[in-house]
């Protein structure tokens, strides 16, 4: 007896499958997004800030945190409490976060605030 | 030669609720027991305010001075998730490493070439940005000696974290103060016993004749005075032991008085200790079910316990069965219970257990059924397919009043962002 999921479009009972030697099995999102590496969190956007950059608010972000910071990255940074996600802006010797709206005026990261991770990719599940 | 490394996780669970939570970072934090009951971890700021191991929360609330502090309810999840994430880093880097306990790692460093002191202050950098765990590392020549020298790199902030007894006429000197008690291995009673005889530091323990050591404390004794020497005697083990028996036994976030609550309670301990079963690819053949009142609390006092040789297995379904029909000739109305749980013992492994003649399961159907169970609970987060036997409403599940979310195992709890 069978039931329904162990079927994998090789182990047909009839005609031999012309595919049973070339199954490749489903891609696994995990592994592309490289999500059970230590250095892999998953992060979930609020707030609309950052939509010119692409970044909705229920996104699912991909952040590493072994990558190191860059300028024009996006990050997730611990700040006075408050988890950001924010661009990246190297000036003057000093991260900045970059607003992602036109308008408002950034702020330099200070020294007792976090760098916690690099945004690396992005899931979103409803489009 | 042997050399060992003993790298741990300053407050460990404190560090994990700090890490996901910057509002928590410049407050006096502790991590309360199951039920909310005891202080079991204290950030450095809430053992600066004088706070306790093992201290009840009931009594810090109370304390006007000590309102500034914030208790989290543990969140072994998210514990255990940090604690993989610090091995895995600690595995790139070592390539024999023992996990002794969820926030200690042993590390074999006899092949790291140029300075120890600065592979150890990079191991420590890695795991603090990636895990977001601080940590102390101990460094000597066996393994009661790192961790001897990890508690040291714990007291002193002098030491940026890494102390390193290689030197044997550093570790003499240090000797000389140092309490036998405080020794990895070297447990109260043994102490007092010492202590008895006039031995109180490590250096009054390593005069005295190894025979006599073997005659007060056995070979256990002997063994520390070696290693506390630099004779290597306890090496990595790198394998967990088999497990002798699994026990779920909880005290309830309220005292239970209706049979069908006690019956949903026993239920859930036995789906618990069926999951860890099938973990570790085991099946049991003798349970016990317990239960009893509260002691401590003016209650009347019933305690009852049974066991029973069962049909060696790991299903859930059958646990339960077995459990409850122990637990229904226990059951006294009129009680108010707070505490039950169930042990399993002669754990053997899947396969080979005898060939019974009247199996009362098809274990065929039986090991699909618990697979199907274990991966949509694997995907979808603990308890999400669960015998109804384990109840609804699950009233009498242990309190935990200020859980923090499953930040990295749970979809839908995990760390929220701003965008800024």
């Amino acid at each position: 007896m069978s039931f329904a999921g162990s079927f994998n479009g090789g182990n047909t009972t009839g005609f031999a499958s012309p595919a049973a030697d070339s199954l490749e099995g489903p891609i696994d999102l995990a592994e592309i997004l490289d999500l059970r590496h230590a250095n892999r969190y998953p992060v979930r956007v609020s707030g609309e800030a950052l939509i010119e950059r692409g970044i909705l608010p229920g996104d699912i972000l991909i952040a590493d945190a072994a990558a190191p910071p860059a300028h024009g990255k996006v990050a997730i940074v611990m700040v006075h409490g408050e988890v950001l996600v924010a661009q990246l802006a190297y000036r003057g010797g000093e991260w900045w976060l970059r607003p992602g709206r036109m308008g408002d005026v950034g702020q330099v990261v200070p020294d007792d605030a976090e760098i916690w991770a690099i945004v690396s990719g992005l899931v979103r599940t409803s489009v | 030669m042997a050399m060992y490394g003993l790298i741990d996780g300053n407050s460990f669970y404190c560090s994990c609720e700090q890490a996901f939570d910057p509002a928590l970072r410049d407050k006096p934090v502790v991590v309360l027991s199951n039920n909310d009951g005891c202080v079991i971890a204290r950030s450095a700021l809430a053992k600066a305010v004088g706070i306790k191991m093992g201290d009840p929360w009931h009594l810090i609330r109370r304390r006007p001075e000590l309102s500034q502090v914030v208790a989290k309810s543990s969140n072994y999840s998210h514990y255990g998730d940090l604690s993989r994430r610090v091995f895995e880093i600690l595995g790139t880097h070592v390539q024999r490493l023992e996990p002794y306990s969820i926030d200690e790692t042993f590390l074999d460093l006899s092949p790291v070439s140029g300075d120890l002191i600065d592979f150890c202050q990079m191991l420590r950098g890695m795991v603090r940005q990636i895990a977001k765990i601080p940590t102390c590392v101990g460094i000597g020549p066996t393994k009661t000696i790192a961790k001897m020298a990890n508690k040291i790199a714990k007291s002193h902030s002098e030491l940026n974290g890494v102390c390193d007894l290689r030197d044997e006429a550093a570790r003499a000197a240090l000797y000389q103060d140092f309490r036998i008690g405080e020794v990895w291995g070297i447990g109260g009673k043994a102490a007092e016993r010492l202590a008895g005889s006039g031995i109180r530091t490590v250096a009054d323990f390593l005069r005295l004749d190894p025979r006599k050591v073997r005659d007060m404390m056995s070979v256990v004794g002997a063994r520390v005075q070696a290693e506390l020497r630099g004779v290597s005697c306890l090496s990595l083990s790198l394998m967990a032991p088999q497990r002798k028996g699994i026990a779920v036994t909880r005290s309830f976030g309220m005292p239970i008085t209706d049979w069908g609550t006690m019956r949903e309670a026993v239920a859930s301990y036995a789906t618990r200790a069926g999951e860890k079963l099938r973990e570790h690819g085991l099946l049991a053949s003798t349970m016990t079910v317990l239960l009893h009142t509260n002691p401590h609390n003016g209650d009347p006092w019933y305690s009852n316990q049974r066991s029973a040789r069962i049909e060696a297995t790991n299903d859930t379904t059958s646990l339960i069965g077995e459990a409850i029909r122990m637990l229904e000739p226990m059951w006294r109305a009129g009680f108010r219970y707070s505490k039950a749980g169930i042990m399993l013992g002669e754990l053997i492994d899947v396969g080979s257990q005898p060939v019974s003649l009247f199996p009362t399961k098809d274990p065929v159907r039986s090991a699909r059924a618990m697979a199907a169970l274990d991966v949509v609970n694997a995907r979808f987060g603990r308890d999400t397919l669960r015998p109804l036997a384990t109840g609804i409403s699950r009233s009498w599940t242990a309190k935990a009043m200020n859980l923090s979310p499953h930040y990295t195992t749970r979809i839908g709890e995990i760390l929220v962002g701003t965008a800024y």
